[in-house]
């Protein structure tokens, strides 16, 4: 071996034996190992294992209408206090607009309206104030949302009971969810789709006029039945006791009612129950969930020990999904799905089968062509190439990156273009052989020469998958992956393993003139 | 040892620059025609750019046509395909809003939950996220192109980047046309496929730039023209070696991939061949508008 440093041999075999030692992993695949070893697999992404990718935007547009509503409420009862008739509310998209009968009392009403909500800006003009939520009022209402939803999305999902979902917030007002193995995604959508907004509501009895011309007094709401739309009560617009006072919820069975959802108060929330029913013996008590009555009861009797039974034509998954809800808590603001891609188990597996044999048939297909046109040369390369989708696997499993659809194309588009640098050598080495005899001055100028074009060509393919990594999504960050770390792998077994194994073979054979 | 290296020869000497008018025509006419069928028929976007639903699902004892008709009474715009074969069925629906798309996944599994034995895929994309997705595609095709032109101006001088440029945009524009003429659908991962084609057509670009510079200081005397044929010859084993071995493994992924990465791999295929066409007729002829010598001379 003629000028061959020794370090170099070493550093070229063991860089190998490392690529081919940790491709191990992946390629033998087991799901559940726990060895240290055998875990720095590949992550299967959705579109291989099968699972549910879902993009949720918290609509806060709702939020800022509630606070709104808020607003003039407050209004209404300030303006009472202060004897001031109101003409007109006009509420706008963010902003509202209120018309005064008189403009005597009106800085009064801001004075006392400002004490009680910092984040406005209140504008006096005329008759008319106007009262506009700032801008970083909406920033913390927005940021206190997305968070709270986060953890009622996680909660619900744990729940749930599926494995290892990856949830985390995407931009100024969105919500990422990555369910692996997921097989119903719908019964998913169904669960994250519901604010479950639970409250209770006294319901009034007494002023029918109000339900006949569908006009709701101050302080009453009009909430339609969950299951006849054309039924409907009028209920005290203040929650007796909501939700966030529930500390359990199950799915329950009763003999008369059928299934139901059984539930427990806290210490505040039994104290208030036991108060209202207590107080209201006679009339009824709604249920309320996402604007709509489930049930309403007569209270026959004071309840104080804090749980209680809550029944509806359910069934026996609708009433522990509805358990799940109320556990989980309510969401802020409904979730609106911006995304879907769920992929069943089945395609994921014939997408790995055929990737698979992509792989290999193109494999076999460049190896046969190399060793066409190159002769030993080319099964020398052929080597070089084997061991390239060795170490692109084993970086892959090292590094946790997720293997998609789109990153086997990228594998497969490797093969074929890993060989263009020992290509290019090749090619350089066949001109130097023209020029002289010396069997290892031409091998040394051709990789030399071969050197700076093999970088800039490589160079700019990777500016390519890198922009792809940093603008694309999913499944397509996937492609850019392989892509890189194939460019990356190809560079390395060209100019380093190819480089070793032709001074070997030089060697070995001893050979004295050159013919490629 | 087989002696099939000997189809190419070692110091080819053909005479492409002499070409370069009929295939510049050629170009140009393609360009054109693309730009228009763009313009008029458009790309066949897929719901990643244009908002929908899709279901894909393997079925028993029934056909396209039941299903359709199952569908249709309830959907006006859905369409249906097999996808690979006859028991695998594509449905595409378009809607308005986000939460119709919602409703009619759930609506569309009840229709036809008897015939089908497995929902083996279900997409929906929502309106607003289609377009931002459009933009993004947009930008990171624009990006790389910029991205690109600095690095070869970087490395070599300016005039190699606006070739390398010229020839780039060509390659994405005639791919475009050619995606547009054979009605190939345009998702997420053609914007990809662009990308590495923009990356892969480059790369065969500078390998013979790199050569028509290294010649440009070894031959001081040579004609422009001939040295630039020079450059096209020494490198033109190479430039069919890879993009045969490219090709190749494009070709088991097109036939053996799979339904799903299909139009991903004809994409990337057109491309290849597009790539490696201009490169050698489109780049190098465009460096012929710069006069390089009599800089190389007052060194």
């Amino acid at each position: 071996m003629k000028n061959y440093p020794i370090w170099k041999s070493f550093t070229v075999v063991s860089l190998v034996l490392l690529g081919i030692i940790f491709a191990v992993p992946s390629i033998i695949y087991d799901e559940n190992s726990e060895n240290w070893f055998l875990k720095n697999k590949i992550n299967l992404g959705l579109d291989l294992q099968g699972g549910s990718y879902l993009l949720l935007e918290v609509q806060l547009d709702v939020l800022y209408k509630e606070e709104l509503d808020n607003f003039v409420d407050s209004v209404r009862l300030i303006s009472r206090d202060q004897a001031v008739k109101i003409e007109k509310i006009d509420i706008q998209e963010n902003e509202v607009v209120v018309f005064f009968g008189n403009k005597e009392k009106i800085k009064d009403i801001r004075d006392s309206f400002f004490q009680m909500y910092r984040g406005v800006t209140l504008q006096i003009n005329n008759n008319k104030l106007s009262i506009k939520l700032n801008d970083e009022y909406r920033k913390i209402i927005q940021d206190s949302a997305i968070k709270q939803s986060l953890e009622i999305v996680r909660k619900r999902i744990d729940e749930s009971g599926t494995k290892e979902p990856l949830i985390q917030r995407s931009g100024k007002k969105r919500i990422l969810l990555q369910l692996p193995g997921v097989k119903d995604p719908e019964r998913i959508k169904d669960l994250l789709g519901k604010t479950a907004k639970l409250t209770f509501h006294i319901v009034d009895n007494d002023n029918t006029s109000a339900l006949q011309n569908n006009l709701a007094p101050f302080g009453k709401i009009i909430v339609p039945d969950m299951y006849d739309e054309n039924t409907k009560y009028l209920l005290d617009k203040r929650a007796v006791v909501g939700g966030e006072n529930l500390v359990d919820a199950k799915g329950s069975f009763d003999q008369t009612e059928g299934h139901a959802v059984s539930f427990r108060f806290d210490t505040e929330g039994a104290q208030k129950f036991g108060k209202v029913t207590t107080n209201n013996i006679g009339k009824n008590l709604a249920v309320v969930l996402d604007g709509v009555v489930i049930t309403a009861p007569r209270i026959s009797s004071a309840i104080t020990g804090g749980s209680g039974i809550i029944t509806g034509n359910f069934n026996a998954q609708e009433a522990s999904d509805l358990a799940v809800l109320l556990r989980a808590g309510a969401l802020p603001a409904p979730l609106e799905i911006v995304e879907e891609r769920s992929v069943g188990a089945g395609l994921g597996a014939d997408s790995i089968a055929a990737g698979q044999i992509a792989a290999i048939i193109g494999m076999v297909l460049v190896c046969i062509f190399m060793i066409l046109i190159y002769g030993t040369f080319g099964a020398l390369a052929n080597v070089s190439l084997i061991v390239n989708l060795f170490i692109i696997i084993s970086l892959l499993g090292t590094i946790g990156a997720t293997l998609t659809l789109p990153g086997i194309a990228g594998i497969v588009l490797t093969i074929g273009m890993a060989v263009d640098a020992n290509v290019l050598i090749f090619e350089r080495i066949k001109e130097e052989s023209l020029k002289q005899k010396k069997v290892f001055q031409i091998v040394k100028n051709g990789f030399d020469r071969a050197m700076s074009t093999i970088l800039d060509a490589n160079i700019t393919t990777l500016i390519a998958a890198v922009l792809l990594f940093a603008f694309g999504s999913g499944p397509i960050r996937g492609f850019s992956i392989t892509l890189s770390l194939g460019v990356v792998a190809s560079m390395f077994t060209a100019l380093m393993l190819t480089n070793f194994l032709v001074y070997m073979y030089l060697s070995f054979a001893n050979k004295k003139e050159l013919k490629l | 040892m087989f002696g099939l290296n000997k189809i190419i020869p070692v110091e080819p000497n053909i005479n492409f620059l002499g070409l370069r008018r009929n295939f510049l025509i050629f170009s140009i006419i393609a360009i054109l025609i693309s730009i228009i069928l763009l313009s008029i028929k458009g790309l066949n976007l897929g719901i990643d750019f244009k908002g929908g639903t899709l279901i894909e699902v393997s079925t028993k004892n029934t056909s396209i046509g039941e299903l359709r008709e199952i569908l249709s009474s309830s959907y006006s715009d859905v369409s249906l395909q097999e996808f690979g074969n006859e028991n695998i069925i594509l449905i595409r629906l378009q809607n308005k809003s986000n939460q119709e798309s919602i409703e009619t996944v759930n609506s569309v599994k009840n229709l036809i939950q008897d015939k089908v034995v497995e929902f083996r895929r279900s997409e929906f994309v929502g309106p607003t996220i289609s377009s931002e997705l459009l933009f993004r595609g947009f930008q990171a095709v624009s990006f790389a192109l910029i991205a690109i032109l600095i690095y070869i101006w970087l490395r070599f001088e300016w005039q190699f980047g606006f070739g390398a440029v010229v020839a780039l945009t060509h390659d994405v524009l005639f791919t475009l046309g050619l995606l547009s003429i054979l009605n190939v659908e345009f998702s997420l991962a053609t914007i990809a496929a662009i990308l590495t084609i923009a990356g892969y057509s480059i790369n065969d670009t500078v390998v013979i730039f790199d050569r028509v510079r290294e010649n440009l200081r070894k031959y001081k005397k040579l004609e422009l023209v001939d040295l630039f044929n020079l450059s096209v010859n020494n490198t033109l084993s190479r430039t069919i070696m890879t993009s045969l071995t490219t090709l190749l493994a494009l070709v088991s992924l097109f036939i053996f991939g799979g339904e799903v990465i299909r139009p991903f791999a004809l994409t990337m295929i057109i491309g290849v061949i597009i790539g490696t066409y201009s490169s050698v007729f489109i780049a190098v002829p465009t460096l012929l508008i710069f006069k390089f010598r009599p800089q190389d001379e007052d060194d």
